[in-house]
C-alpha cells in the first residue's frame, strides 16, 4: 500500500514546518439554553496551531470537544470566548471558505438530487466557471469511485456511497484545508483503507488536513499530529510518532529463524540482563486478511480463496 | 364599484403621493426610506443592547461595528452564480415537494365551480372571473407559504445548511435564491393557473342564440323605406337579447348579461355570433363631484341615507338636489362616432318601496361650467348598481331647443360639467366621485386579465419575501404563523391603523379604545362610546394601551396594505386596471423584498447555524 508506505518515510517529519493555517486562541464554547442558562461547557480555552501540510488529528470520546472545534474554525458556531483564525482570518469570515473543504460527521446532502447534480450545485457556489466545473466533477467522481452511480439520486446511496460524495463535494474547489469531521465512520475495511490513502494523498499534494475521529487506528495510520481532547479540554498534543514511541523497548522483526537460532538470541538477551517480552509468530492484523481475500476474491471470483492466505 | 380609490399617477405616487411636495412625507419613496432608515437605527440599538447584555460595552460595540461594516461589503458582492445555483435548488425542492398537484387543485376547483357557478347571475363574467381570480389569489398564497416558510427550517433540520454555509456563500445569497427559486416555480403555476382560467371562463360563458322568425318585425320609416328589423332571440343560459338588423341584414343582439353578439343574415338563415365584449376594459376618465341640495345651494356632501359605508351621499327626487360631476380636459379627441360617451353608475336608495321592479327616473344634462348654457336633460331609469351609459351627441338642444354644439357651446377651458338629478319623489340616487367618468376607449381585455395576475403575483412575491425572511430566524410552523399574521393584519390594514391612530383613514374617530380597552369592553359588555370613570385600573389599561398603540403605529408604517393589491374587482367589473397602478404594486413589491432580504440576510448572519 503506498500510503502505509508514505507514513514510513522520513518525509514526514519534515511537514508541518510551514505557514500557520489554522490557530485558536483560548477557543471556548458554552452552550446555552434558550434563556442564556449555561447547559454545557464544550470547550475549554482550547489553543491549537495547524500548520500547512500536515494531517492533524482531534482524537477524544464521544462528547469531548472534537465535532464543536471543527464547527467553531468553520464558523457554524460562534466562540463564546477566544478566537479561531484560519488563513489568518476569522472563522466566522465567509471569505475563508474558498480555500476550505468540508465534511461533514454525516454526509448531509440534498437527498433529491443526483451526484453529478450535488457536485454542480457546490461547484456552483464557488462560482467555479462552467468548464472548469464539469471537469472537475468527472474527476471527482472516478476519484471517489461513484462514477457508476452519477445518475442515481442520493436517496437511494447506501452509507458508504453517501461519505464518498461528501467527500467529493468537500474537494469540489481544490482546497488548501480540508476539515474531515470522522471521516471513515460508516466506511466498510476496503473504503476506510481507500479514505486514509487518500486522505494520504492530499497531504502529498500540499494540503492540510484535519480530521477528527475515536477510531484510534485510523488516526494512528494517518495524522502527523495528533490533540486529543477529554470533556473539553486538551489533555495531550504532539508528533504521532513521538507519542507512541516506547522507549525502553526495542522490537526485532526477522524471518527465516530456525528454532536453534531463536534460542540463540534468547540467550543473547539474557546475557546482556535484558528482559525478553515476547517471541512469537506474528499475526496480520484482520484488515490486512479482510483486504486481502477481497483483492483476491477480485482477481479470481467464484473462489474460496482461504486456504492459500499468506501469513498462515 | 373599484375605481373609488384614486389610483396616483406613477411619478407622482412615488415622490410626493399627491401632497404639494415631498417634504410632506406622502411619497412613496420618501416613506421607504423612512421606514428603513428607522428600522436600521432600531435594530442596530437593538443589537447592541442584547450584545451588551452578553460581552460588555466595548466587545459589543466591536460585534456590531463588524456586522454592519462587514455586511455592507458582503451585501455589495452578490453572486448571480450562487444566487442563481440556490434558486435552482429552490424550485427542485419545490417539485420534489409535490408542488405541481397544487394544478390538480385547481383544475377540480373549476370543474366542481362549474356546477355552482350559475350562469343566471345578471353579471356572469363578473362572478366568473371574481371566482377565478379569488380561487387562484388563495391557492397561491397557500402554495407559497407553505414553500417559503419550511424550506429553510427544512435545511436546519436536516443539516444540509452546513455544507450550504460552509462554501463562499452570503447569506444574502441564501435568502435572495429561495426568494427567487420560489418566485420562479410560482410563477410558472401561476401562468399555466392564468391561462386555464382564462379558458376556463371564456369556454364556460360561450354560448349562442337562435332567431325565432315568429319575433321578426319589419321596421319601416315614415315614407315606408325599410329601416331593417327587430327580433328576440331564443333564452339561452337564461336570457334573451333584443336584436336589430340594419337594412343590408346585418346588426347586433343588444348588450344583456354584459355582452352583445354579432347578427347577420345569411339567405334565409339569421347566424348569431359568439359572445362579444364579455370580457371588458373599460378606461374611465374621472372629474371632480359637488353637490347642491335640496334647495339648490352648495353642498360639500349630498345627504345620508345612514348607510354605515360613508363612501356615497344621495340626493333627493324631485327636488333641487343635484350631482355635479366637472370634467378637464374635454376635447374633440374624446369623442366616439362624433358623440361624448359618458357612463354613471347609480346608488339607488327607496324609501318607500314602490314597484320594486320598477326603474327611479332621473335625467342627465350637460352644462357650460362657465355660461351656465344647459343641453336639453336626459330621462333615464336607474336601477341599482348598473351602470347606464349615454352618449351625447356633437349637435344638440339647449333646454330651449335651440341647436348648440357640444364642444363650442357646452366646453369652457376644456372644461364640462355633467348636472344628474332624481325626479322621484322620496326617492334618491347615491353617488361618489368615480360612479360617472366619461368612457375612453377600451383597453384590451387579455391584458387587463394578465394585469390581473400581476397583482396576484406580486402578493404572492410578498408573501414568499416575508415567509422566507420570518424563516431565517424561526421554525416552520412558526414562520408560517408569523407570515399569516403579517398578511392578516395587511389585509385589514386599514381597520389595524385605525385602531392604532384612533382615527380611520376618512378622519373619523375611531371609538372603543386600544386592544386593552377593547377587550374589558367585550368582557363587561360597555358600549364603545360609554367613557370610562377615572381610576387607577383605567389609567394603567390606558397606558398599556398607549404603548401598545405606538407599537401598532410603527407597525402600520412597514405592513403592506394586501387589499390595495388585490386588483382583481377592476377586471371583474370591467374595467382597466391603471398601469399606474400595476407600477406602484410592482415597484411596493420589489421595495419589501429587497428590505426583508437585507433583514433575512443580518437574522442569518447573526445565528449560529450549527447546534
Amino acid at each position: 500500500m503506498s500510503g502505509t508506505a508514505a507514513l514510513d518515510q522520513p518525509v514526514a517529519a519534515a511537514r508541518g514546518t510551514g505557514e500557520t493555517v489554522i490557530e485558536t486562541r483560548a477557543l471556548s464554547k458554552v452552550y446555552r439554553d434558550f434563556w442564556g442558562r449555561q447547559k454545557v461547557r464544550a470547550l475549554k480555552a482550547l489553543d491549537l496551531e495547524v500548520k500547512k501540510g500536515e494531517i492533524f488529528g482531534l482524537l477524544g470520546p464521544n462528547g469531548s470537544g472534537k465535532t464543536t472545534t471543527i464547527k467553531l474554525l468553520l464558523g457554524l458556531l460562534f466562540p463564546t470566548e477566544g478566537q479561531a483564525l484560519i488563513f489568518g482570518k476569522d472563522a466566522s469570515d465567509v471569505a475563508k471558505n474558498e480555500r476550505i473543504g468540508y465534511l461533514p460527521e454525516e454526509s448531509y446532502l440534498y437527498k433529491f438530487l443526483n451526484a453529478e447534480e450535488t457536485l454542480d450545485f457546490y461547484g456552483r457556489l464557488f462560482d467555479i466557471p462552467t468548464e472548469v466545473r464539469k471537469e472537475r466533477i468527472e474527476k471527482l467522481l472516478k476519484l471517489v469511485k461513484i462514477d457508476r452511480a452519477r445518475k442515481r439520486q442520493l436517496r437511494e446511496y447506501s452509507k458508504g456511497m453517501t461519505r464518498r460524495i461528501g467527500l467529493a463535494q468537500a474537494l469540489i474547489n481544490e482546497p488548501e484545508l480540508i476539515l474531515l469531521d470522522e471521516p471513515t465512520s460508516g466506511l466498510d475495511p476496503i473504503g476506510t483503507r481507500e479514505m486514509k490513502d487518500l486522505i494520504l494523498q492530499l497531504r502529498d499534494e500540499g494540503k492540510t488536513v484535519v480530521m477528527c475521529s475515536h477510531l484510534l487506528a485510523d488516526v494512528q495510520d494517518v495524522c502527523d499530529r495528533i490533540a486529543i481532547l477529554h470533556q473539553g479540554e486538551l489533555k495531550e498534543l504532539g508528533r504521532v510518532d513521538t507519542l507512541l514511541k516506547v522507549e525502553d523497548v526495542t522490537q526485532i522483526r526477522a524471518r527465516g529463524m530456525s528454532p536453534a537460532c531463536q534460542q540463540e538470541v534468547r540467550d543473547v538477551i539474557a546475557k546482556h540482563q535484558g528482559q525478553l517480552l515476547g517471541m512469537e509468530n506474528p499475526t496480520t492484523t484482520l484488515e490486512e486478511l479482510f483486504l486481502s481475500i477481497v483483492r483476491d476474491s477480485e482477481a479470481r471470483p467464484g473462489r474460496r480463496a482461504v486456504e492459500d492466505q499468506p501469513g498462515s | 364599484m373599484v375605481v373609488e380609490q384614486e389610483v396616483l399617477p406613477y411619478l407622482t405616487w412615488l415622490t410626493t403621493g399627491g401632497a404639494s411636495d415631498w417634504t410632506s412625507l406622502q411619497g412613496a419613496l420618501v416613506r421607504f426610506g423612512l421606514a428603513v432608515g428607522a428600522i436600521s437605527v432600531l435594530a442596530l440599538v437593538i443589537s447592541y443592547i442584547v450584545l451588551l447584555v452578553r460581552y460588555g460595552p466595548l466587545k459589543a460595540g466591536d460585534i456590531t461595528y463588524r456586522t454592519v461594516v462587514g455586511g455592507i461589503g458582503e451585501l455589495m458582492r452578490l453572486s448571480p452564480r450562487r444566487i442563481y445555483a440556490l434558486a435552482r435548488l429552490a424550485v427542485k425542492e419545490s417539485l420534489r415537494r409535490r408542488v405541481l398537484i397544487t394544478l390538480l387543485i385547481f383544475a377540480l376547483i373549476l370543474v366542481f365551480a362549474s356546477w355552482f357557478l350559475k350562469s343566471n347571475n345578471p353579471q356572469p363574467a363578473r362572478l366568473y372571473l371574481s371566482f377565478v381570480l379569488t380561487s387562484t389569489t388563495y391557492l397561491i398564497l397557500l402554495v407559497s407559504l407553505l414553500l417559503s416558510a419550511f424550506s429553510l427550517p427544512g435545511d436546519f433540520k436536516s443539516k444540509t445548511i452546513y455544507t450550504i454555509v460552509t462554501k463562499p456563500v452570503r447569506a444574502i445569497d441564501i435568502v435572495l435564491g429561495r426568494i427567487l427559486g420560489f418566485t420562479a416555480i410560482g410563477t410558472l403555476l401561476l401562468a399555466i393557473m392564468g391561462l386555464a382560467s382564462y379558458w376556463f371562463v371564456i369556454g364556460s360563458l360561450s354560448h349562442t342564440h337562435q332567431i325565432d322568425e315568429a319575433t321578426v318585425e319589419k321596421i319601416a320609416g315614415p315614407d315606408g323605406k325599410s329601416l331593417g328589423q327587430t327580433a328576440r332571440t331564443s333564452n339561452d343560459l337564461y336570457h334573451s337579447h333584443s336584436v336589430e338588423v340594419n337594412p343590408d341584414g346585418v346588426g347586433f343582439a343588444l348588450e344583456d348579461r354584459g355582452h352583445e353578439h354579432e347578427v347577420t343574415r345569411d339567405g334565409d338563415q339569421w347566424v348569431v355570433s359568439g359572445p362579444k365584449n364579455l370580457l371588458r376594459a373599460r378606461v374611465p376618465q374621472l372629474g371632480k363631484i359637488r353637490f347642491l341640495d335640496r334647495n339648490g345651494q352648495p353642498a360639500d356632501r349630498g345627504i345620508s341615507v345612514g348607510a354605515e359605508w360613508g363612501y356615497r351621499s344621495f340626493i333627493e327626487g324631485g327636488t333641487l338636489a343635484t350631482a355635479i360631476w366637472t370634467f378637464d380636459g374635454i376635447n374633440e379627441s374624446l369623442l366616439r362616432d362624433d358623440a361624448l360617451p359618458i357612463e354613471l353608475t347609480v346608488r339607488v336608495y327607496r324609501s318607500y318601496k314602490g314597484d320594486i321592479n320598477a326603474p327611479i327616473q332621473g335625467t342627465i344634462q350637460l352644462v357650460n361650467p362657465k355660461t351656465e348654457l344647459k343641453s336639453n336633460p336626459i330621462y333615464f331609469g336607474a336601477k341599482d348598481v348598473k351602470i347606464d351609459s349615454f352618449n351625447f351627441p356633437r349637435t344638440l338642444n339647449d333646454v330651449a331647443g335651440n341647436e348648440i354644439d357640444l364642444l363650442k357651446d357646452l366646453v369652457a377651458d376644456g372644461r364640462i360639467e355633467v348636472r344628474v338629478q332624481c325626479i322621484d319623489r322620496a326617492q334618491y340616487y347615491g353617488f361618489a366621485q368615480a360612479d360617472a367618468y366619461i368612457r375612453l376607449p377600451d383597453g384590451v381585455p387579455w391584458w387587463n386579465f394578465a394585469k390581473a395576475y400581476v397583482s396576484i403575483w406580486v402578493q404572492m412575491v410578498l408573501v414568499i419575501a416575508v415567509g422566507v425572511t420570518a424563516s431565517t430566524l424561526l421554525s416552520g410552523p412558526v414562520a408560517m404563523m408569523f407570515t399569516v399574521s403579517f398578511l392578516l393584519l395587511g389585509l385589514f390594514r386599514d381597520f389595524f391603523a385605525g385602531v392604532a391612530f384612533g382615527v380611520n383613514a376618512e378622519g373619523d374617530k375611531v371609538y372603543g379604545g386600544g386592544p386593552v380597552e377593547s377587550l374589558v369592553r367585550l368582557v363587561t359588555q360597555k358600549n364603545v362610546m360609554t367613557p370610562f370613570d377615572d381610576s387607577p385600573a383605567v389609567r394603567i389599561m390606558q397606558g398599556i394601551d398607549s404603548v401598545a398603540e405606538g407599537a401598532m403605529q410603527a407597525l402600520t408604517y412597514v405592513l403592506p396594505d394586501f387589499s390595495r393589491f388585490s386588483r382583481e374587482n377592476y377586471v371583474a367589473d370591467g374595467f382597466q386596471i391603471p398601469t399606474s397602478a400595476t407600477l406602484q404594486d410592482l415597484t411596493t413589491c420589489a421595495a419589501y423584498v429587497v428590505g426583508l432580504a437585507i433583514a433575512g440576510y443580518f437574522f442569518l448572519r447573526t445565528r449560529e447555524v450549527a447546534k
